[in-house]
């Protein structure tokens, strides 16, 4: 469904030059659940932001369904976005001024879903991670656990091709991060693909596949081996 | 996209939308009221004063030997001939004043004779002979001017008003409102008892205090006076008004050495004083609205900036969910509409309520209703265009914003 | 603490220093436009003689007609007729009066080359010197007696001595004013009373006149008023003699009294005087005397003009806009230092102490834009000058004194600080813990 061939990202300023990934491949299938993992400064927050569409790519293709969506301008970029990716950040990043309902509103806003559509999917998603009576609810009214799962609604309502995830559990406590990646993996057994990008090497044994970045690059060998040699080189 | 959820988010962080929309609110206050303002004065300034404007002027001769009637009227005699001979010259006459020269002569007429009441009409008075009419360049539009037998010199014991007399439309419809038929043969009484019959009427004449609510209403009078200082208005050939001045001026002073010459103005310049305070407001006006629009619109400009900068995270994740920049430019071009809209409305009641506070205390024109929408408008535009550089900025804020770990 | 928070103030105006300077132009435009109109209508609406405005007084009587009053609703005529200026003089029951009309005479220099030119002439009786404290350079006015006697005399303005005699001490030397001979008794030193509130019958800002001379005078030589006349009705023949004895008002008169308390006793006596003229047949109408001291005076005949009533209140709208647009800017700058407030507040700093903080920042703002108020202020003048610039006595209407200056630095202060209310209130309420997440 997913995949990356060598593709390059590389950051100019006016001194200097950063090669952020080189030639990273990736192909991702639908129904997996992958881990993408590596210690900071390895390029994993870039490969995020290219897998994401967040950012565009210095060189190499990026295919999603058989389609190159490289080479897209902002207008098809965001639509795809849009309709294909569903986001889990760190910091959750609801807006703080809607109440829950509107915050799970706002990718279906975008997708052009009449009313009672969208208020379908919002109701459908949010009952799926078991926040239905939080819908008038401010983010700040909940907790950080809560928080992710009203995130995890607002990825899901769009019906997208497969979930991004980056370190959802970051700003949790042990506790509320179990039953998040808990959800998490029901979510993915019953069919979503899901890409999870983080440093915790507990929260890469959860997913079903795990790939290493190290500098920019696909790596292989055990994770121990890979953070040992990043904590001393 | 809904007005909806965006409402419900400003209504979270009010401050910075409760700023913009009071601004315009005052702005559009200012803004309504500075027009009707304007637009009262520049109706009055254009009002057509009834002469000839661009071709008239006049002066004052002033005699300082000891007063004798008789040798008065010969010198008069003598002026007027002096002056309706000179080539250019269309016309002159001898009289007490002209339209808005702010000082001149009024009197209160009344259909019955007898000591003056309340419902005397005021009327500006101008003694005139024959030439009066052309000279002035009013329109005769019923009846006809003086005969020459009909204009007499001024005994020096009688007051007695004469017998004749020409008037204003305006003039007619205040005295004879019921009339509907011509005015010409009807008569009024003048300085409590004594008659006067109409001979004609003409269009329009000013009197000379463009303030006064009767300034429409004029009469002239066929009666040749001998005061000290005695007034020439001139009617000259178009193109020969500014060489005639200084000629007449020099023409006269030296015919005779016992009164001097002064006061030579052209109706352009009187017409300019009497109207400098209504000319001057709207100008103080004009510039007031331009500056306020500029403060306005940059002020605008900051808030929103300040606005968007405030959720430049927001701003992140909306794109990263999928919004388009043109969606993100329009997000804000709508909330900017909302706070205008509420701006206008308070604006509109403000405007309305100022309004009718200053036609109370200072006897201003109501306001026309058409300049509330009209000033709408273009606060709108000048919001919408206002935030447009903001959001175009906010637009290309990048989506991996949500990705960083704040 | 109060320098401590200066300079804290100081910092953090540097630090910004675009923010700072867009505030402090918000707030001097906005108090340009209202010093401007404010600083004119204290031009205006001044009192030349405040210093003894209670104890002068502006005589009116109601002679006229009985069935139409001379304004609404029941206001007696602004001027006096000659029988009552002269028989209400001659009573002298007053400490001081006079009765005065302006009049255009033909000055003739001396020279054959020099120009004869028109000039108002006041007449007026001797009192009116002392009871308007009008300033002497050279000589003096006239008595009691040449009030009487007749002689040709006059007092100069300070301009005029200047234009006839070059200025020198001219007391003594004669004037030629149409074909006949005066004597200068006095030159005043310049005297520019605005309004000119003892005549405000045509333009109270055309300043006051430059040649005097003896009322009867005057009338003696029949001089016709060259200011208001009206008559209710005619007088009894077309001589000047019937005009003098008519109903006609044509006189302005002012008298001075001992003091505040004499006020109902000179009132009464013009209740008397009325109501024996009116056993001759005069004054068909009630009693309606009037004695208004000069600020009364100026206030009922509505010297400041509604125009520039409305220009204020515009123009305080105006000041509204800009300090908006001040608060805005500074609740931006608040937005900006939220991780220095927490921090403060982290170490200690209680809300009263911010608030002390942000209030003398915004202080120090407003007394710089004040500062450069006064300037927008001197060119709102200038711009007023400019398009009234056909009134010849706009210039000084346009000055500023140290009243307004001061009023405007003291306006910009208040503004400040009240538009900082919000954004400080703002400020203080930025909880320590906020900004200072550890990630």
């Amino acid at each position: 469904m997913l995949k990356m061939s060598k593709v390059s990202k590389t950051y100019r300023t006016d001194t200097v030059e950063t090669h952020a990934l080189r030639e990273f491949s990736l192909t991702v299938d639908e129904g997996e659940f992958v881990s993408v993992t590596g210690p900071s400064g390895s390029g994993k927050t870039t490969f995020l932001n290219i897998a994401g569409m967040l950012e565009e790519l210095t060189s190499g293709s990026y295919e999603l369904d058989s389609r190159d969506i490289s080479k897209l301008n902002d207008k098809e970029r965001s639509k795809v976005r849009n309709e294909k990716i569903g986001f889990i950040f760190q910091s959750f990043n609801l807006i703080p001024e809607l109440d829950i309902f509107d915050n799970v509103d706002v990718p279906l806003r975008y997708r052009g879903f009449d009313a009672s559509e969208r208020s379908r999917r919002i109701e459908e998603s949010l009952e799926m991670v078991g926040l239905a009576s939080r819908m008038k609810h401010f983010p700040a009214q909940l907790s950080g656990g809560q928080q992710q799962r009203v995130a995890i609604a607002r990825a899901l309502a769009g019906e997208p091709r497969f979930l991004l995830a980056d370190e959802p559990t970051g700003n949790l406590d042990t506790h509320m991060a179990d039953s998040v990646l808990d959800l998490l993996t029901e979510i993915n057994e019953s069919g979503t693909t899901i890409i999870m990008v983080t440093h915790e090497l507990s929260l890469a044994d959860r997913a079903k596949r795990n790939i290493f970045v190290r500098d920019g690059q696909v790596s292989d060998g055990p994770p121990e081996l890979h953070f040992a040699t990043a904590a001393n080189g | 996209m809904d007005i909806g959820p965006i409402w419900r988010a400003m209504l979270k962080n009010k401050a910075g939308f409760v700023l913009i929309a009071l601004q315009i609110a005052v702005t559009m206050t200012i803004m309504v009221n500075a027009f009707a303002i304007m637009q009262e004065r520049a109706n009055n300034v254009s009002r057509d004063s009834g002469i000839d404007q661009a071709n008239t002027f006049a002066l004052v001769s002033v005699s300082f030997e000891e007063y004798d009637s008789e040798k008065m009227k010969v010198l008069i005699d003598e002026d007027l001939a002096l002056i309706r001979g000179l080539p250019g010259v269309r016309n002159a006459v001898a009289t007490n004043s002209f339209p808005l020269r702010q000082g001149g002569w009024s009197m209160g007429l009344q259909l019955e004779p007898g000591t003056m009441t309340a419902d005397a009409v005021g009327s500006a008075i101008y003694f005139v002979d024959e030439h009066g009419i052309d000279t002035f360049g009013s329109r005769i539009i019923d009846g006809k001017n003086f005969t020459p037998e009909q204009v007499t010199w001024k005994p020096l014991d009688d007051n007695t008003w004469p017998a004749y007399g020409i008037i204003t439309e305006a003039l007619g419809k205040e005295l004879f409102p019921e009339e509907q038929g011509s005015y010409v043969g009807k008569s009024f009484y003048i300085n409590d008892n004594d008659p006067v019959n109409i001979v004609g009427v003409i269009e329009r004449l000013q009197a000379p205090w463009e303030g006064w609510s009767g300034v429409e209403r004029s009469m002239l009078v066929p009666q040749r006076r001998t005061p000290e200082f005695q007034r020439y208005v001139i009617r000259a050939e178009p193109g020969y008004r500014d060489e005639l001045m200084p000629q007449i001026e020099e023409l006269l002073a030296n015919s005779n050495k016992d009164r001097l010459i002064r006061d030579v103005t052209t109706m352009d310049e009187v017409r300019k004083l009497a109207y400098v305070g209504d000319t001057a407001m709207i100008k103080i006006l004009a510039f007031v609205v331009g500056m306020l629009t500029v403060i306005t619109g940059l002020g605008i400009v900051g808030l929103a900036s300040f606005n968007v900068s405030r959720r430049t995270r927001q701003i992140g994740i909306r794109r990263a969910l999928g919004a388009s920049k043109p969606a993100i430019v329009r997000y804000f071009m709508i909330e900017n509409f909302i706070v205008s809209s509420v701006g206008l409305i308070i604006g509109g009641i403000l405007s309305v309520a100022l309004n009718i506070a200053m036609v109370e205390a200072f006897a201003l024109e109501p306001l026309a209703w058409y300049v509330i929408p009209i000033a709408m408008i273009a606060l709108w535009t000048v919001g919408q265009a206002a935030v447009a550089g903001p959001a175009r900025k906010a637009s290309s804020i990048s989506p991996a914003i949500a990705t960083r770990s704040s | 603490m109060f320098r401590h928070y200066l300079k804290l103030g100081v910092l953090s105006i540097r630090a910004n220093p675009a923010l700072s300077a867009l505030m402090v132009a918000a707030i001097a435009v906005g108090i340009g436009a209202c010093m401007s109109i404010v600083t004119v209508r204290h031009v205006m609406s001044d009192n030349p003689v405040a210093h003894k405005n209670d104890v002068l007084y502006h005589v009116q009587l109601d002679n006229w007609n009985p069935d139409d009053p001379y304004g609404e609703p029941n206001e007696p005529p602004e001027q006096v007729t000659y029988l009552d200026a002269t028989a209400l003089h001659q009573a002298g029951r007053a400490f001081r009066q006079t009765i005065s009309f302006k009049s255009d005479r033909v000055v003739q220099p001396d020279g054959d080359d020099a120009r004869p030119f028109q000039e108002l002439v006041r007449a007026t009786t001797a009192d009116f010197f002392a009871m308007f404290d009008v300033p002497f350079e050279f000589g003096g006015g006239w008595d009691a007696a040449a009030d009487q006697t007749e002689e040709r005399v006059v007092v100069l303005s300070s301009e005029m001595n200047q234009r006839l005699f070059g200025g020198e001490d001219s007391v003594g030397r004669m004037l030629t004013m149409n074909n006949e001979s005066y004597r200068v008794l006095g030159v005043l030193q310049e005297w520019m009373p605005m309004p000119k509130f003892y005549d405000l019958n045509n333009n109270p800002y055309e300043g006051a006149e430059e040649i005097y001379v003896p009322f009867s005078l005057a009338v003696t030589g029949k001089w016709g008023s060259s200011g208001n006349n009206s008559c209710w009705k005619s007088p009894d023949g077309g001589d000047f003699a019937a005009y003098l004895a008519s109903e006609c008002i044509w006189i302005q008169m002012w008298v001075e009294l001992r003091s505040a308390s004499e006020n109902d006793t000179y009132m009464q006596f013009l209740d008397d005087y009325v109501e024996e003229q009116k056993s001759l047949g005069r004054f068909p109408r009630e009693l309606n005397n009037r004695l208004n001291t000069p600020a009364e005076w100026m206030v009922d005949r509505e010297v400041v003009d509604d125009s520039v009533s409305v220009l204020l209140s515009l123009a305080v709208l105006f000041l509204v806009v800009c300090l908006l647009n001040t608060i805005g800017l500074l609740l931006a700058k608040v937005m900006r230092r939220t991780n220095d407030i927490s921090l403060r507040r982290a170490l200690g700093a209680s809300k009263s102490a911010l608030f002390s903080q942000y209030i003398i920042e915004a202080g120090m703002i407003g007394v710089a834009g004040g500062l450069a108020g006064i300037g927008m202020t001197w060119l709102g003048l200038r711009g007023i000058e400019s398009v009234f610039s056909d009134y010849d006595f706009i210039a000084y209407l346009v000055s500023m004194d140290w009243t307004m200056i001061m009023g405007a630095v003291a306006l910009a202060i208040v503004s400040a600080l009240g538009a900082a209310l919000y954004p400080t209130w703002r400020a203080c309420s930025v909880s320590p813990a906020t900004t200072l997440r550890i990630q």
